[in-house]
C-alpha cells in the first residue's frame, strides 16, 4: 500500500488586550515574528496556485467576506512578503500569518502519529510565540485552537493529502463527500449556538455554518464541503494536494488521529476503485442537519427520498479498509488499522457508554461538561455564559484551564507523551521531504535563500541552485551529515 | 447531488445499505453526571462569562 502522505495546517483565534479584529493583521504578523526559536525567514510562494481549480479550470479570482473586507478598506497594500511574515521552523513547518491568523502548517508525514505529535508541537510554537510577543507589548495575549468567533467569522483546520494525478477528480468528490458529512460525529468540535440558519442550542460541528456550495475553489467565502483548489506542493503533473477544509480544530489527540484515518482510508478505497456510494440528497444540508443532531443517530438524507445514518457511512469506509488490509506487518497499516477500529468502537460506544464516547470526541466533551454547568447553575443553554465556556474550551494558555482539567481528570484520552511531541518541535523522525527542509533550516541556514513545501533554494559559489523535493523520496538522516552546500545538494539531487 | 466536474462522472451502483421509514434512530440515554461540586465546575464558574460576546476574529479560510 501506498502511504498518504500528510499534513494539518491550523490558524489558531487569538486575541491582544485592547485590541480589536481590525488590528489583528498586524497582531497576527507580530506574533509570528515574535517566534522564540531558530527559524528561517524567507518562503518561496512562486509555486502556489490557489485559483486553480481541480476540475480543470482557473477562477478569475477568489471571493472574499465583505464584511471582513471592511477592515482592510483603509490599509494600504505591503508585499506580501511582509503580510505573511513566513516563518519555516528547524522540524520543517511553515509558520506565518494567514488572514489574520497566526498559522502552523505542520511538516508532511507518512505516519499518523507523527502528524498529531507535529499539530501539538503547533500549539507549542504559537503559544510560546504569544507569550513572547506578550512579554513584549505588556499586554495579555490569548490563544484559541478553536474555529469561529461566534458572531459569523470562521477560520480553519485543514488537512492536506498528496494523492496521484490519475485518480478521477470525479471519484474524489463523490468518494469523500459522503465522509466528510458524516465524519463530524466523531471529529466534531462542538459549538454552543449557531451563525446562520435556525437557531439551535448546541451542534456537533463548529465549521458546518459556514458552508454553502458542495463543491468550489473557495476558502474564505462560499466556502464548500469538497474543496477543490489545485496546488499539488508536488510536480503537478503528477500529484494533487487534496484540500480539505471541512474539517475542525481539535484538541483531543485521538479525535485528530480519527479525522486523518477515516480521509485517508477513504482515499485508499477509492484509489482502489471500491469506494462506497452514497448519492446524497445535498452534501451541505446534510452536513448542517447532521450538525444539528447530537441526539440519536441522526439523519442525512439520500436520493430517491431515502436516508441513512453518519454511522452506517462511517462503517462502509472502515470495514472495508480493515477487510482488505489483513497484512498487519507494515507499521503504516497498523497505524490505521488501530485508529479506524478505534472509530468503530466509538460508533458502538457513542450510545452504550456515552462517558468512553465523551472521553474521545470533542464535542461530545464539550458538552457534557457544559450540561454540567447548565445543571449546577440553572441557566438555559442560550445563556451567554454557554458560549463564553465553549471559547474557553478552547484556550491554550492556560487561563482558566477548562480543558486541561479533563485531561488532569483523566475525562479525555490522553495526548502522545510529551517527551515525544517535545522532540519534533526541532526535528522530524521520518524519512519524508520535511526532513530535507528541516536539515536545510538547522544545519544549512547560511546558504539557504528560501524554501517551501517542494523546494528548497540555496546560493552556492556558482549562483542560486533551487532543488526539488520529492514527496515520494525517502531523505536520509546522514544529510544532516554534509560537510558543506554543494555536498548536500549532491545528496538532495543524487538519483534514487 | 450535483458535481460541478466536466468528466465523466460514475454511475451510483450499486446502492448501499439503507434504512428506510420514519425512525430517528435511538434516543439520548440518561447519562448521570459526575456529582457537583468539582474541580470543573469550580473552573467554569471563573470564567469571564462575556468573554465570547467580546471576541471577534478576521475571516480566515
Amino acid at each position: 500500500m501506498r502511504p498518504i502522505l500528510a499534513g494539518l495546517d491550523t490558524e489558531y483565534g487569538f486575541s491582544v488586550e485592547g485590541r480589536g479584529a481590525g488590528d489583528q493583521v498586524d497582531d497576527a504578523r507580530a506574533l509570528v515574528r515574535s517566534f522564540p526559536g531558530e527559524c528561517f525567514p524567507f518562503w518561496d510562494d512562486r509555486f502556489e496556485s490557489p485559483r486553480s481549480d481541480l476540475r480543470g479550470f482557473r477562477l478569475d479570482r477568489l471571493s472574499f467576506d465583505p464584511e471582513d473586507a471592511k477592515f482592510d478598506a483603509d490599509r494600504a497594500p505591503e508585499p506580501v512578503h511582509e503580510v505573511r511574515a513566513d516563518r519555516v521552523l528547524c522540524n520543517g513547518a511553515r509558520f506565518y500569518n494567514d488572514h489574520g491568523h497566526p498559522e502552523y502548517a505542520t511538516p508532511e508525514t507518512w505516519s499518523l502519529e507523527e502528524l498529531v505529535m507535529h499539530d501539538r508541537a503547533g500549539d507549542h510554537a504559537v503559544l510560546s510565540s504569544a507569550a513572547a510577543l506578550a512579554a513584549s507589548v505588556g499586554r495579555e495575549v490569548r490563544v484559541y485552537k478553536n474555529n469561529t468567533d461566534f458572531h459569523g467569522a470562521s477560520y480553519g483546520t485543514h488537512e492536506s493529502y498528496l494523492v496521484p494525478r490519475s485518480v478521477p477528480v470525479e471519484n474524489l468528490i463523490s468518494g469523500l463527500m459522503p465522509l466528510f458529512v458524516a465524519r463530524q460525529v466523531l471529529t466534531g468540535a462542538g459549538k454552543v449556538g449557531s451563525e446562520q440558519g435556525a437557531r439551535c442550542d448546541f451542534q456537533i460541528s463548529q465549521r458546518a455554518d459556514f458552508f454553502a456550495e458542495a463543491v468550489n475553489a473557495e476558502t474564505l467565502y462560499r466556502r464548500p464541503v469538497f474543496n477543490t483548489r489545485d496546488e499539488p506542493h508536488a510536480d503537478l503533473k503528477k500529484w494533487v494536494r487534496l484540500h480539505v477544509i471541512c474539517g475542525e480544530s481539535n484538541l483531543i489527540s485521538t479525535a485528530t488521529r480519527i479525522k486523518l484515518a477515516l480521509t485517508k482510508a477513504a482515499i485508499h478505497l477509492i484509489e482502489a476503485g471500491d469506494q462506497p456510494v452514497w448519492p446524497l440528497a445535498d452534501p451541505v444540508s446534510a452536513t448542517k442537519q447532521l450538525s444539528r443532531q447530537p441526539d440519536g443517530e441522526g439523519r442525512i438524507e439520500l436520493e430517491g427520498r431515502s436516508w441513512t445514518t453518519a454511522r452506517h457511512v462511517i462503517e462502509s469506509y472502515v470495514e472495508p479498509f480493515l477487510a482488505s488490509t489483513l497484512d498487519v506487518t507494515d507499521p503504516y497499516v497498523q497505524e490505521l488499522r488501530k485508529a479506524l477500529t478505534g472509530a468503530l468502537s466509538l460508533l458502538e460506544a457513542r450510545f452504550a457508554d456515552p462517558e468512553r464516547f465523551a472521553r474521545s470526541v470533542d464535542w461530545a466533551a464539550k458538552r457534557s461538561l457544559l450540561e454540567q454547568y447548565v445543571e449546577s447553575e440553572g441557566v438555559g443553554w442560550r445563556h451567554g455564559s454557554l458560549q463564553s465556556l465553549d471559547l474557553e474550551y478552547h484556550r491554550l494558555d492556560g487561563g482558566v484551564g477548562v480543558f486541561q482539567a479533563l485531561r488532569d481528570a483523566s475525562l479525555v484520552d490522553p495526548d502522545p507523551p510529551e517527551e515525544e511531541t517535545a522532540k519534533r518541535r526541532t526535528r522530524v523522525f521520518e524519512d519524508s521531504r520535511a526532513r530535507a527542509r528541516s536539515i536545510a533550516v538547522s544545519k544549512f541556514q547560511e546558504s539557504l535563500v528560501s524554501a517551501s513545501w517542494g523546494a528548497l533554494t540555496f546560493k552556492t559559489a556558482n549562483g542560486e541552485k533551487t532543488v526539488a523535493l520529492d514527496p515520494e523520496r525517502a531523505y536520509s538522516a546522514t544529510l544532516a551529515d554534509c560537510g558543506t552546500v554543494e555536498e548536500l545538494i549532491m545528496e538532495l539531487e543524487a538519483p534514487r | 447531488m450535483t458535481i460541478q466536474a466536466d468528466r465523466t462522472q460514475r454511475q451510483f451502483t450499486p446502492d448501499p445499505e439503507r434504512k428506510l421509514g420514519d425512525d430517528e434512530g435511538p434516543s439520548k440515554p440518561d447519562v448521570k453526571k459526575p456529582t457537583a461540586p468539582n474541580e470543573l465546575l469550580k473552573r467554569m464558574k471563573r470564567v469571564d462569562p462575556d468573554q465570547a460576546k467580546k471576541y471577534r476574529q478576521r475571516s480566515g479560510q
